[in-house]
């Protein structure tokens, strides 16, 4: 191919659509980037990376720290032996559920199914939680046992003072 | 072997290496991002000192790659 027909500076590239007359590319520029310079950029980007990656770390913290306020949920006699009870912690828009379990204890988990966000209800018979939307079920330990959830629901931490219940954090 | 064409071999590897940390980071943040949404906050800092240490790695490489140059020029 003669150089009459190859954009200058661009051997092998033929000439000449109208938009490359009209846009003409200094390819010699646009190819000379050294490695060096590519080694530089690419720290560059790794050190923004490294900073995002702190940043979710920062970003943990501070949604963790929401969940540890403490809030009274109600007394011990709201709950019968094996029944449940709703609640909301730690804002309005969060619901819990705490449950009385057949041996007496106490224990409570986030409502939300960790599938899909359906609400999660007590089923006695089964003793665990099952999710209407999709038949997920959980364990009363929170760990998923069937259907599509993988997540353990987030558990609860409980205190119990005379007959009040406080709920005073949320496990991850 | 000339010391250019060490070096152009050299920083052609260089170069592999710090960009395969580079995805290696991209991948960590990916992992990090869907356990922050997620609510599962305990592998969020092993992650962040994985991508800290690649971090290191790259600056080390660079700082070799100025080295290198420095010495060519007889600095």
């Amino acid at each position: 191919m003669s150089s009459e027909t190859e954009v200058k500076g661009c051997a092998g590239c033929p000439r000449s659509a109208k938009w490359q007359r009209d846009f003409p590319i200094e390819w010699d520029g646009d190819h000379y980037v050294t490695r060096r310079e590519m080694v530089k950029f690419l720290t560059l980007g790794s050190l923004l990376l490294a900073s995002a990656n702190w940043i979710t770390v920062v970003a943990s913290k501070l949604l963790h720290r929401g969940s540890k306020a403490e809030s009274n949920i109600g007394s011990v006699s709201d709950l019968d032996r094996n029944g449940s009870m709703l609640f909301r912690y730690p804002t309005e828009q969060d619901p819990c559920i705490a449950v009385r379990t057949p041996e007496g204890k106490v224990v409570a988990y986030s409502q939300v199914c960790t599938h899909l966000s359906c609400a999660v209800v007590y089923d006695k018979s089964e003793g665990g939680f099952f999710c209407p939307c999709h038949h997920g079920v959980f364990n009363l330990q929170g760990q998923p046992v069937a259907g599509p959830p993988t997540r353990p629901l987030p558990r609860l931490t409980i205190e119990q003072r005379g007959d009040q219940l406080y709920a005073t954090g949320m496990e991850a | 072997m000339s010391i250019r064409t060490q070096g152009t071999t050299l920083f052609a590897a260089i170069l592999v290496l710090v960009a395969s940390a580079v995805v290696l980071q991209l991948w960590l943040l990916t992992v990090s991002m869907e356990a922050l949404l997620g609510g599962e906050y305990k592998t969020l800092a092993p992650a962040a000192a994985g991508s800290t240490l690649l971090l290191a790695v790259n600056a080390g490489l660079l700082r070799y790659v100025f080295r290198f140059d420095r010495d060519i020029r007889g600095e």
